[in-house]
């Protein structure tokens, strides 16, 4: 179990690479683009790259549970908590945030009651809850604007995001929120896996899936109050979701995604915070989805297995060997007709039988030197001789499996003709079918 | 008038009642699910539910399990309450109940059915693996076991939630149509597996959509439409006119007494 | 655009006097409900139908994207065609559109990959094109439409300044040209600046200019006083215009295509089994919701606007079955929105109570310092009001009301409780498990239920007649009986295959 299989060195590898990427960026935005790490910027990027890792981490958990717009609708209920504890506080970070869960709670749970009590589906209930909460925090914010004081600037944060309105202070409670956070998902990590894969299979098995539901809810609704002062409220859920679609691509394990997530939320969160605070006119969200929508796009293009560009490949892969099987055997029966294994077979013949695939199918057995060219005609060699024959008995021994398979007592396995019988079947099967088909022919 | 109830019963064999269902109802809407259920299920019995679609044979296995809510009755697993008997129960839920696509691989999914035992906070180590290994083998998919789940096919998805019921060891089993779109490779593998549990003393209900195989595969049979029709060992209870009953006339025989469904349902 | 306003104006000034419109459309309040109330219905007849197909949040991505069609088409007109930019003007309308039907086909590409859900893949998609258009708004367009806070909210407030005027008496429009004897030419230093000199200075150039050249519109001519007589103006708030005509176009779209509409929401198959095209249907719905968004804009801003679209059909939905009726009402409460909205943003709650005299009690009590004087943002208002009036239609509907829906659910639980018991009384009576099965004293342990509980049925069975107790075994009365057959009959199956 310790040592790294191909797919977890691939995990490491891409982590390695957005390491060194990010990195590198400090040298390259110093020259090309003129920043000059302050304190202010050290400090912005910093609570950026933490803002993006909990989000990151925590997103994942919305994505499998397929809760993405609940995100949505959660970030857009925060606003009017933020009015209202402002109106109370002041622009105390750690009563607007407090204020931010309460609001979307609430909006959570008005959701949870139309879906109860009425036949309004899912996505109006979510829309409405959206559209309403978002309007009460916009009167909110149109009427502390009255104030005279001028502070409510800071409000504005929470639509758009200002990465730049991180202080210090800020940067502590976000560390210390993250880090609870994370040890909270740590310690229910595998009721986490479980709720989310099956909660049915779950609450047979004794656990509280209410509970936990609540808990791992709480946990996504910390994560998007906390990524609201980097990507507002609009935004918010690409900030919740995209780093967990990345992660997801190059990995199949839970706890490598996760990982992943987090890595890639980091980086778009301090590459959207570093680039957004140096330039006062651009707002931190757009950055931030920008980036992490670029390394979606990546992901999904160009992740090995699982991305499009790989799929492509290995199909048409898969197309090229199943080409050079048809037509292999395509030429082999028609030269046996004709006597022998040798026989030089038209071009014309070849490509009227098989089409589009003969054609395809020819390149790739030339390639492999199962056959020649002789003016316009193809000649299978020694070795393309010998792979067909090999072949058409492979395919002989499993017809026989398949009408005397159970006669002669030979274990029930899926046929996969692809593949060599003496592979799939026990020796003494083998021998069986064997001496079948020799009675057969004989 | 009252129904007709579960015949061979209990008094001759010594065998202990592995489940006692009574009064059992669960409401959908006001409407019965289920309805007014009496079922006592001795040890050892290799049981199919069956019943026409809607007839409540999901909802009365989840009702036992305590996973929805019940209007009236109660279920007992060797005379206690699910909450105290839970370790002695086995659960193989629908396939289609879950996202297939969830990154995690066999072996993990396997190694899930310990978590129960496991209880709140408390890592799966290497006896659990081994556990679960060992599970994979009972089902054939040890070769399978770091196979990431939606890379398989359907019956191999039914073996891993087989092998994770398989894990826990349990007295009693109930699954939900493990049958269900299976190659016939995976279902012969199903049947042996059965058939090894009731060897060993289990007891297992399997909810089964199959009405041509119940005789060759059950000992004992439940048909259930809403109401128990009737339950018992298959070679009594398993009639033509129980049979029409429970499926109000949509059954229809092809050769000598092989069922099957006719019309829409 | 200009003539149709002229047209629509003639045709009212066959009603009301010059005066009279000028007066009337000069209150922001009027004017602002009027454009309330055009986008309200609009919103509301899209809104039903986006609602029934499950499209709520499409919308609500839509509406987010149509800003960066809406940044993209000022871009172009201001770099490319060196125009004034300008929210009235018809690339808006085709940069909408198209970006309404990118965010469908974004998602629906992402979807496609195989590797992201559906939910998941909107999610990913109007955040991406929103993001790309905040960034273009704040690094590109300097314009006062532009900036973000009207992006959002809009300024249905100022609706009543932003005015064409029309002239219908005494129009003179006057052009002055250099040569002009009204014309004023004098001398500007042309390099000053540039040199950092005063004209006083030696190396100053100056040009002539004309300080009063152009054209003036009849009522520029009469405020420069380059006319004699005051031509009679009427000033109509552009912003009317816009949102008229998509509100017709809505209506007439709704009109024209209601069969279809219908059919495609509730049976897609159907529709298209029967020849029509439900795609074009959806995409048609699709663009009219970028339009009815883009039209709406200036007024509510690209985000409230969702409000209309989502919450007037949902209330809707819970006071009717018709979709006749639904589209109705639902035009109806986004009207009544935003007609009482305008006085909720000035602290008006309905002519009820005043958000003034709330907030002085809260000042009084809690000492929080807050400002007396609500006045706040009038389209989020009216977004608000109408969320109240869900809230009633939520709580209060006839049909699907809270109230309602609780009411009958109790009822409908008491009578299936009544029937748990009648038929666990038919199904063990004169059985030899009567005995254990039957007993008055431990039937709630068999259920499971609470004594109490138990005791409620059996007090209302007994009182309505349907059963008796014999010996402490409980009987059924032939009433009990007839109900249990009824049950049976419409509730189970197998009553109708036995015997």
């Amino acid at each position: 179990m310790s040592r790294l299989s191909a797919e977890d060195r691939r995990v490491w590898i891409v982590i390695a690479v957005i390491t060194v990427l990010g990195a590198l960026f400090i040298p390259f935005s110093q020259i090309v683009l003129g920043v000059n790490y302050t304190y202010t910027v050290r400090t912005v990027a910093t609570g950026g790259a933490i803002l993006g890792l909990v989000t990151g981490v925590l997103g994942c958990f919305a994505v499998l549970r397929q809760e993405s717009l609940m995100g949505d609708a959660l970030s857009h209920a925060a606003l009017p908590g933020v009015g209202i504890a402002f109106l109370i506080a002041g622009r105390d970070l750690s009563v607007l945030l407090i204020g931010a869960g309460i609001s979307s709670w609430i909006g959570v749970q008005f959701i949870r009651l139309v879906l109860n009590t009425t036949r309004i589906k899912q996505d109006t209930a979510m829309g409405i809850t959206l559209a309403a909460w978002f309007a009460a925090g916009i009167a909110l914010l149109a009427y502390i604007q009255g104030r005279a004081d001028a502070s409510q600037a800071g409000l504005n944060t929470f639509i758009f995001g200002q990465a730049a309105a991180i202080v210090e202070s800020d940067v502590w409670l976000i560390s210390v929120i993250s880090l609870i956070s994370c040890g909270v998902l740590m310690l229910f990590w595998k009721e986490f896996k479980l709720v989310t894969f099956d909660p049915e299979f779950a609450g047979a098995n004794g656990f509280r899936i209410g509970l936990i539901n609540v808990i791992l809810s709480t946990l996504i609704v910390v994560a998007i109050v906390l990524g609201l002062q980097l990507a507002g409220v609009i935004l918010m859920v690409g900030m919740l979701i995209a780093p967990g679609i990345s992660a997801r691509q190059w990995t199949q394990k839970l706890n490598q995604m996760v990982i992943l997530s987090g890595v890639f939320g980091a980086f778009a969160g301090s590459l959207g915070a570093v680039l957004s605070a140096v330039d006062a006119d651009v707002p931190t969200g757009p950055m931030i989805i920008v980036a992490a929508f670029t390394i979606a796009l990546i992901s999904i293009g160009f992740a090995p297995q699982r991305g499009l560009l790989w799929k492509l490949i290995r199909r048409q892969s898969d197309q090229r060997r199943f080409a050079a099987q048809t037509t292999l055997r395509d030429l082999y029966k028609y030269a046996n007709s004709h006597g022998e294994a040798s026989y030089p077979i038209p071009n014309s013949l070849i490509l009227g039988i098989g089409g589009s695939t003969a054609s395809l199918g020819l390149k790739k057995l030339l390639q492999r030197g199962d056959v020649k060219q002789k003016n316009d005609k193809w000649i299978l060699t020694i070795q393309g001789i010998q792979v067909a024959t090999e072949d058409a008995y492979n395919q002989q021994l499993w017809d026989v499996y398949r009408v005397y398979g159970d006669e002669l007592g030979v274990p029930l396995i899926m046929e996969d003709r692809q593949k060599p019988i003496e592979d799939v079947l026990p020796d003494d099967a083998i021998i069986r079918l064997k001496q079948k088909l020799n009675e057969g022919l004989t | 008038m009252s129904k007709l109830n579960g015949a061979g019963k209990t008094s001759e064999s010594k065998k202990p009642i592995a489940l006692s269902i009574d009064d059992l109802t669960v409401a959908y809407n006001s409407k019965p699910a289920i309805w007014d259920i009496d079922l006592e299920i001795p040890e050892g019995v290799l049981m199919a539910i069956v019943g026409p679609n809607g007839a409540g044979k999901s909802t009365l296995i989840k009702a036992v399990l305590n996973l929805i809510p019940r209007a009236a009755g109660t279920a007992l697993f060797y005379g206690k309450d699910y909450e105290q008997a839970r370790s002695l129960v086995g659960y193989v839920p629908q396939r289609g109940s879950v996202d297939w696509d969830f990154p995690t691989s066999v072996i993990d999914v396997v190694t899930m059915g310990l978590y129960g035992k496991l209880g709140w906070f408390r890592r799966p180590g290497k006896k659990e693996h081994a556990l679960a290994l060992h599970a994979l083998d009972q089902v054939g998919m040890v070769d399978f076991a770091e196979r990431q789940i939606s890379q398989l096919s359907g019956g191999q998805q039914q073996r891993t939630f087989l092998a994770r019921a398989l894990v826990q060891d349990a007295q009693i089993y109930f699954m939900d149509e493990p049958f269900a779109a299976v190659d016939a490779v995976t279902e012969r593998a199903i049947v042996t597996i059965l058939h090894e549990l009731r060897e060993r003393g289990k007891t297992v209900l399997v909810v089964h959509h199959d009405l041509q195989t119940v005789e060759d595969y059950f000992d004992w049979v439940t048909l259930l439409n809403v109401e128990i029709v009737a339950y018992g060992p298959t070679k009594d209870i398993f009639t033509p006119i129980n049979l029409q009953k429970t499926y109000g006339g949509r059954v229809s025989y092809l050769n000598e007494s092989r069922p099957v469904i006719v019309g829409g349902d | 655009m200009y003539g149709l306003e002229s047209l629509i104006i003639q045709f009212l000034m066959t009603f009301f006097t010059r005066e009279e419109i000028n007066f009337f459309l000069r209150d922001p309040q009027n004017t602002a409900i009027i454009i309330g109330c055009l986008i309200a219905i609009s919103g509301a007849l899209l809104g039903t139908f986006l609602l029934l197909r499950g499209m709520s949040l499409t919308s609500d991505a839509i509406s987010h994207t149509v800003l960066l069609g809406i940044v993209v088409a000022f871009m172009i007109m201001t770099s490319v065609f060196g125009q004034e930019p300008n929210t009235s003007s018809p690339w808006l309308i085709i940069g909408a559109a198209l970006a309404g039907v990118t965010t469908v086909v974004l998602t629906e590409l992402i979807y496609k990959s195989g590797l992201v859900k559906q939910d998941a893949a909107l999610g990913l998609a109007f955040p991406l094109l929103f993001a790309i258009s905040i960034i273009l708004v704040s690094r590109f367009v300097e314009d006062v439409h532009m900036d973000e806070d009207a992006v959002m909210i809009g300024e249905i407030g100022i609706a009543w300044a932003n005015t064409n005027s029309h002239c219908f008496e005494n129009c003179t429009t006057v052009t002055i040209e250099r040569d002009d004897e009204l014309a004023d030419i004098t001398r500007q230093c042309f390099n000053c600046r540039d040199l950092g000199i005063s004209p006083r200075d030696e190396g100053a150039e100056f040009s002539e200019i004309c300080t009063n050249c152009g054209t003036y519109s009849p009522g520029q001519a009469w405020q420069a006083g380059l006319v004699d007589e005051e031509p009679l103006l009427v000033f109509w708030p552009e912003s009317i215009t816009v949102t008229a005509l998509m509100t017709l176009l809505t209506i007439g779209f709704v009109t024209l295509f209601y069969k279809e509409l219908k059919l495609a929401s509730f049976d897609e198959s159907l529709a298209k089994a029967l020849g029509m095209r439900p795609s074009v249907m959806h995409y048609a719905l699709m663009i009219l919701v970028s339009l009815v968004a883009v039209g709406a804009f200036d007024a509510v801003g690209s985000i409230l606007v969702i409000a209309f679209f989502i919450i007037p059909p949902a209330a809707a939905y819970l006071l009717t079955d018709r979709l006749s009726l639904m589209l109705i009402y639902s035009a109806i409460i986004g009207s009544a929105g935003a007609f009482f909205g305008y006085g909720l943003a000035r602290g008006e709650f309905l002519g009820i109570f005043n958000i003034d005299d709330g907030l002085a009690f809260l000042n009084r009590v809690f000492d929080l310092g807050l400002l007396e004087r609500w006045d706040s943002s009038i389209s989020a208002s009216m977004v608000l009001m109408i969320f109240f009036f869900f809230l009633l239609s939520w709580i209060l509907s006839p049909k699907y009301g809270l109230v309602s829906t609780i009411i009958r659910r109790a009822n409908q639980r008491r009578r299936f409780n009544d029937q748990v018991v009648l038929g666990h009384i038919y199904n063990h009576q004169s059985t030899d498990r009567e005995a254990i099965e039957l007993t008055t004293d431990d039937l709630y342990q068999h259920f499971r239920w609470s004594q109490s509980k138990m005791k409620l049925v059996l007090g209302r069975l007994r009182a309505s007649n349907s059963i008796h107790v014999v010996n402490n075994i409980i009987q059924l009365t032939p009433r009990g009986e007839a109900h249990v057959k009824l049950f049976r009959q419409e509730n189970l199956a197998t009553e109708s295959t036995v015997n």
